[in-house]
């Protein structure tokens, strides 16, 4: 019987594990061993040769390679930090002000902040290059209104990748804001009953009550943050091409520079095989911590 | 005679024919370019014209921005659905030849080319004595300044050495105004390392030197000190300074408003500058790149473009690609004696290099703005095309934008554009 029922699931699941197996594991197995050779994307995985951990040593080491490997990393892992830290807390504000539903225009609201997401980059892009301009663009203008000098945004080398953050977090705090209102209605209102005749006070309710019924709300908006952010490569394009000075260059967008403009499929792949490592360390690292909160 | 000995021979004859019938039947070719919209449909018309006596032949015309352009290439060139013909910078040409993407010219379309365009010109479209593009545009690099802003700074001349360079760029910068003397380029490749490199040449150094990065010598180190001392006394300013390959950004807009005195760039710029300015285009005018201490006389870098066929591509589409390309480039495609593609050229500012276009468009390139490009030309460098080309470009930007931004001391940024070139250019070759 249960031999029967364990062939009739693996019949049944057949389909779905092929199709991942073909789409998803083999693109990634495939990817793993070019980080292994020395392969040119315009030529044939025949001609590829074996360099063991030489493409690894190269983006690790102290050449143009390395050192520019390296920068993209660590603006990568800063663009992640601060668009998590940013968007993750605006959207539990942004979820607490629409979700309450006596208020005036928390449904408009509610479709503005969402608004943003589904506007295509390219268009958020032209606006947001022009918003950033130097000299004639709003923002600055703005600024000089309340006696604050031009700032050079996407100009300079410490500004730049922190106004695509900005321009990131502009355009996503919308759709997390929607998750963090989807998990405010899990809450039961009796809870919030039962404080406020106990005489907790707002403050009290949101930190006892709201944010820990959220954990897990947040740690799935967490999760696809850092997925989104890890895999931002659309604004560094379009606006900056990762300039000045390499400054917003990050992973996704030089992992396209070497293994497609040069051809340099090894070191493109020992690059993409490091971006899906750290991002397999940050999430399994962020559900270990989540998971010990829990059974404490 | 019987239906079934009627039947073989029909059929014997559809198979005799069949070969005919397929040559008979159209070719679409396809061209990948980097072009506007407005040049783009100049390009169109040109087909149109040459499917007139070539009814078989449907050319189509696809345009990507130029930041794209390698990229497309390389994920769409593999394949005999890519592109048939791409406009390619000199450049990239030796790793496309040695990736095969590309397909030589056939001997009649080379000795064409050999025959009727420089030899400068032929080499940088060839890759080991084959020839593997029909050239088309030249351009070449010049000092752009404002007379306007020179006369209220009262400088009667453009300047002619680094220290009259210096000088003239002190008079123009004006902090209250946010008007900088000299615009430097930052955030594209080419446009960084192009004015670098032109000022190098003047000053009687190269960027490689018989196959070897030579930026470790004096007068590669003077220019880096040129950059150093320009950056330090203010009269350039990098926050004025970002562009791309689509002339748009703080650098154009500063220079079409009047905020940037002067500035080194390439003829292709003409189109930009006059749909910026207007009127006031009347305002620009061109010299020769300054010379330096070590220098001998001014030079600057110049580069090629060619159209290239697919490898990939089919039998049929490659032939009607060079036929295509044959016409396109020749005397008899324009008018008054010029090609089609230097027709295109001319409409953008741009040099064609086919001797006999010069020739043709001789009154033109004597326009106030063009012909201090023309000058320029016969002492120009071209840039070095090398395997390897591209990344050792794309190196030497950043380690100038560092040294722009005071990063790195002009020092430092000499040492480390050396040791990255070596490097690059090592593995490359490997």
């Amino acid at each position: 019987m249960a031999k029967a029922f364990r062939a009739s699931a693996g019949i049944m699941l057949a389909p779905a594990v092929t199709l991942i197996g073909v789409f998803v594991l083999l693109p990634m197995l495939l990817t793993i061993w070019l980080s292994f050779q020395d392969w040119s994307t315009q030529t044939p995985f025949s001609e590829a040769s074996f360099v063991g951990l030489g493409n690894f040593h190269e983006i690790f080491g102290p050449t143009s390679v390395g050192r520019d490997f390296k920068t993209a990393l660590l603006n990568t892992a800063i663009y992640t930090a601060l668009s998590v830290v940013l968007i993750l807390p605006l959207s539990v504000v942004f979820g607490l002000l629409v979700y309450q539903r006596e208020v005036a225009g928390g449904t408009a609201l509610r479709t503005v902040l969402f608004s943003t997401y589904m506007v295509p980059m390219i268009a958020v892009a032209l606006v947001w290059s022009k918003l950033y301009a130097p000299s004639e663009g709003p923002l600055n203008q703005l600024l000089g209104l309340v006696g604050i000098g031009p700032q050079p945004w996407l100009s300079s080398p410490r500004s730049a990748l922190i106004s695509i953050v900005l321009l990131n977090v502009w355009q996503q705090v919308g759709y997390f804001t929607v998750l963090a209102i989807a998990g405010l209605t899990q809450i039961p209102g009796s809870l919030y009953e039962a404080a406020t005749l106990d005489g907790a006070n707002g403050r009290e309710q949101f930190r006892f009550i709201t944010l820990p019924l959220l954990r897990r709300t947040l740690l799935f908006s967490a999760v696809i943050a850092i997925i989104n952010a890890v895999q931002v490569f659309e604004p560094v394009a379009l606006i900056t091409q990762g300039g000045p000075v390499g400054s917003s260059n990050v992973l996704t967008y030089h992992i396209r520079r070497v293994g497609i403009e040069r051809a340099q499929g090894g070191l493109g792949s020992a690059m993409a095989v490091m971006l899906m490592l750290s991002l397999i360390v940050c999430v399994s690292a962020l559900f270990a911590f989540v998971n010990r909160k829990d059974s404490e | 005679m019987s239906l079934a000995r009627i039947s073989k021979l029909a059929l014997a004859a559809a198979l005799v024919a069949l070969p005919a019938t397929g040559w008979a039947q159209s070719v679409n070719i396809s061209y990948l370019t980097h072009w506007s919209p407005e040049t783009v449909a100049l390009l169109e018309a040109a087909a149109k014209d040459f499917s007139t006596t070539h009814p078989n032949v449907a050319v189509t015309v696809r345009a990507v921005p130029f930041g794209d352009l390698l990229t497309t290439l390389r994920s769409q060139g593999g394949s005999s659905d890519g592109p048939t013909i791409g406009g390619i910078y000199d450049l990239w040409l030796p790793e496309l030849a040695r990736d095969k993407l590309v397909a030589p010219a056939p001997d009649a379309v080379a000795n064409e080319v050999k025959s009727a365009w420089p030899a400068g010109v032929v080499s940088a479209a060839s890759v080991g004595g084959t020839l593997y593009g029909i050239p088309n545009e030249i351009d070449v690099y010049a000092l752009n300044y404002n007379k306007e802003l020179f006369k209220k700074a009262g400088i009667a001349a453009p300047p002619k050495t680094w220290a009259e360079f210096k000088d003239a760029a002190a008079k123009l910068t004006d902090k209250d105004k946010g008007q900088q003397g000299f615009g430097m380029i930052n955030s594209w490749a080419a446009g960084v390392v192009h004015p670098f490199a032109s000022l190098l040449v003047s000053n009687g150094g190269n960027l490689v030197k018989d196959g070897k990065p030579a930026l470790d010598s004096p007068q590669a180190g003077e220019t880096f000190a040129l950059y150093e001392d320009l950056i330090k006394s203010g009269v350039s300013n990098p926050a004025m300074a970002t562009a791309d390959a689509n002339t748009t950004g703080p650098f154009l807009d500063n220079f079409v408003s009047g905020k940037t005195g002067m500035i080194i760039m390439a003829n292709w710029w003409e189109s930009a500058l006059k749909t910026g300015m207007g009127d006031k285009f009347s305002q620009v005018a061109t010299a020769p790149i300054p010379v330096g201490p070590s220098g001998d006389k001014p030079h600057s870098i110049s580069y090629s473009w060619m159209t290239v066929v697919n490898a990939k591509a089919g039998e049929a589409e490659q032939k009607a690609a060079w036929e295509f390309l044959a016409w396109l480039n020749s005397p008899k495609s324009g008018k008054n004696g010029a090609s089609a593609m230097s027709d295109i050229l001319m409409s953008m500012g741009i040099l064609p290099s086919r001797t006999s276009d010069i020739e043709a468009h001789k009154d033109k390139l004597g326009s106030e703005f063009l012909s201090g490009y023309v000058s320029v030309l016969a002492d120009a460098r071209p840039f070095p095309v090398v395997l390897g080309g591209q990344e050792f470009s794309e190196s030497l930007q950043q380690t100038l934008e560092a040294l722009q931004y005071g990063q790195v001391s002009a020092k430092d940024a000499q040492a480390n554009a050396q040791a990255d070139a070596t490097s690059i250019l090592e593995r490359a070759a490997k």
